[in-house]
């Protein structure tokens, strides 16, 4: 069985943050990013991270990879502990953590690369072959001598996915590195992820996209208000829901409904995500969609409901999520997150 | 499997590859900004001009300026050429030691904003490989400007510098340089902590010109202010090069205690500037990250 490569102990994250009130003097706040997180990631796995904004994620990467203290507990890279041995971890470790940031506009991606791969101290004759190889791996030779300035954000964000890989290290922390990229680039690059996976390295991978934690990762931690809320293959995950079905529904319904479709007997969860134009996604999370779609249906219309489409669908990650938080990815933590939890079980 | 080429502990020559890269890409970066490594060394003869004009209007012409300026300062100086050269060295010199403050402290702040510093602090390579690199550059480009601007203002003021002790003039300013990369690590360090560099660089840039007598010796001070304006490491620089040029004496006495004075300073107040600056790195580290700009 493969040991693993990363293990957190307890890890959390203390910020204090001043709060202004008007009319009142300033106050420290204590904000707790992080609550005793344990985690365990095997050697040679794709380790996927979910979570909304503001769950905790970043928080938890940043001080895996040495930019931040944490306020308690103990973590390990590599088997380098991650405030002892801060040089050894980095050493070990290849990143993208900003997107398209983190590079020299004025210089051009194969200048970038250099730099890059010479404060990784990766000897020079080796670092220009490992360039070469990336230029070829990524394809990146129509644009890698021109200044990044004149990139498009989707080039910026491919050559800073190459800067993570110029040392080569055995372990690679991607945050949400598709972001930007049109649909076949990313596509392009998962099918990467996969063969460097392939070829024995171990990878933590947050996004947000549920598809691509399905696609790329062996295992998966679902994090949230700084706790990671579920762990397991994305199959035991799905699993763990037993014989509960998703129905969604798309449309305008006004927050009555909602309370109405909770009131419902049979209905375990009904998570909401707002649509810029006043339409929502509702997913009413119950133990038998067949059995169950009449009376959803009753619940729902009438009363300045407008639905377009409803259907039962196969039950996802995010519905994990839904499951146990009672949100969607989609909405952030920060702003509706104490409302959303409010709102759990009507 | 690959495990990578990097080094947790580097030997020499990785290190000096760290030095030399970050080296190499400052000046690449500022040669792509045309024009400005030039322009740059045009200011100091425009802020040399403006004493030099107004002693003149103030005291009815360049002899009585000089004559007027040698006898209130107690300085030994002469002619009107010996007064011209008092101010653009004076001007000279604050250039440089402007420069390598904002050199650093808008290097910080720039590696701030573009997520650079973050993507530095990512990699395993030493704060103290990384800030050299950075200091050979700004040395560098300071003493290009030095340069370049003493030739400008000798040109248009028409002086000699050369009549003076020039190499020991350099060699003053080449020793003074470490005391200001210390300066220049408390500067960056405060930039890093309260992530702005324009209103601390406007504020102490003219703290910085009264301190150091760039137009006047710091002897006209009141005794309190005199005492700290002369424990400020480039009024010492300042007048170690003047008083080698013009062939005057030195505020701080004898040459053997301006060089001793020198050596003191190049080796304590780059230690403290380090020290200070890996202390607030930690405190960042502790409370936001590097990365939070």
């Amino acid at each position: 069985m493969a040991e693993p490569i990363i293990r957190a102990e307890g890890l959390s994250k203390t910020f204090l943050s001043k709060e202004r009130k008007k009319g009142e003097k300033k106050r420290k706040k204590e904000v707790h990013a992080l609550k005793s997180v344990d985690l365990e990631v095997l050697d040679g796995e794709v380790f996927g991270l979910l979570g909304p904004n503001g769950a905790g994620k970043t928080t938890l990467i940043k001080i895996l990879t040495t930019l931040l203290l944490p306020t308690g507990g103990s973590a390990w890279v590599n088997g380098y502990s991650i405030t002892k041995e801060e040089d050894e971890v980095r050493a070990s470790i290849g990143c993208m953590l900003m997107g398209d940031r983190g590079l020299y506009w004025k210089l051009t991606g194969r200048e970038n690369l250099d730099y890059f791969g010479a404060l990784y101290h990766v000897p020079r004759p080796d670092r220009a072959k490992q360039i070469e190889h990336l230029i070829a791996l990524l394809k990146l030779d129509d644009f890698i001598d021109r200044t990044v300035e004149t990139y498009s954000s989707g080039q910026r964000m491919i050559v800073a996915f190459a800067k993570s890989l110029v040392n080569d290290a055995p372990i690679l922390f991607l945050d949400e590195p598709t972001v930007t990229m049109d649909v076949p680039t990313a596509r392009e690059l998962r099918r990467i992820v996969k063969d460097l996976n392939d070829h024995g390295k171990t990878i933590l991978y947050t996004t947000h996209l549920m598809h691509e934690a399905e696609e790329l990762c062996d295992r998966v931690a679902i994090i949230d208000h700084g706790e990671i809320i579920a762990l397991g293959t994305p199959r035991e995950l799905k699993d763990s829901l037993g014989h509960e079905d998703v129905v969604s529904l798309e449309g305008i319904f006004p927050d009555a409904t909602v309370s109405r479709l909770r009131a419902v007997p049979g209905v375990l969860e009904v998570a909401v995500s707002a649509e810029d134009d006043g339409r929502s996604k509702l997913d009413v999370m119950v133990e038998n969609s067949r059995a169950m779609l009449p009376r959803i249906i009753e619940a729902v219309t009438g009363q300045g409901s407008t639905v377009e489409e409803i259907r039962p669908k196969e039950i996802t990650l995010e519905d994990v999520f839904v499951a146990k938080t009672g949100r969607t990815l989609a909405v952030d933590t920060r702003v509706v997150g104490e409302k959303a939890v409010r709102g759990r079980g009507g | 499997m690959s495990r990578g080429f990097g080094l947790g502990r580097p030997g020499p020559r990785a290190s000096a590859g760290v030095v030399w890269a970050v080296f190499r890409a400052r000046l690449k970066i500022i040669t792509r900004y045309k024009g400005a490594v030039f322009l740059e060394s045009i200011i100091p003869v425009i802020f040399a001009g403006l004493p030099i004009l107004l002693g003149a209007a103030v005291a009815g012409g360049e002899q009585n300026a000089a004559n007027n300026f040698f006898a209130y300062t107690g300085t030994t100086g002469r002619t009107a050429a010996d007064f011209r050269l008092y101010m653009l060295m004076g001007s000279n010199t604050f250039m440089v030691v402007t420069l390598m403050l904002w050199l650093i402290g808008y290097w910080v702040r720039r590696e701030q904003e573009t997520g650079t510093l973050e993507a530095l602090y990512l990699t395993p390579a030493k704060r103290f490989h990384v800030l050299a690199g950075v200091t050979s550059y700004t040395f560098i480009r300071a003493l290009i400007a030095f340069l370049v601007a003493t030739v400008l203002g000798a040109l248009l003021f028409n002086v000699n510098p050369l009549e003076g002790n020039f190499l020991a003039a350099v060699a003053y300013l080449v020793l003074g340089i470490p005391a200001l990369w210390g300066i220049s690590f408390f500067f960056g360090a405060l930039v890093m902590r309260i992530k702005e560099a324009n209103s601390v660089i406007q504020l102490l840039q003219w703290v910085l010109a009264f301190a150091m007598g760039v137009y006047f010796p710091v002897t006209v001070f009141p005794f309190l202010l005199r005492v700290v304006a002369m424990g400020f490491p480039p009024t010492l620089m300042n007048d170690a090069i003047r008083s080698t040029l013009l062939g005057i004496a030195s505020i701080y006495g004898p040459w053997y205690v301006v060089l001793g004075l020198m050596l003191i300073a190049a080796w304590l107040v780059p230690l403290l500037g380090y020290e200070f600056f890996g202390w607030t790195e930690r405190r960042v580290k502790r409370d936001q990250g590097v990365g939070q700009f």
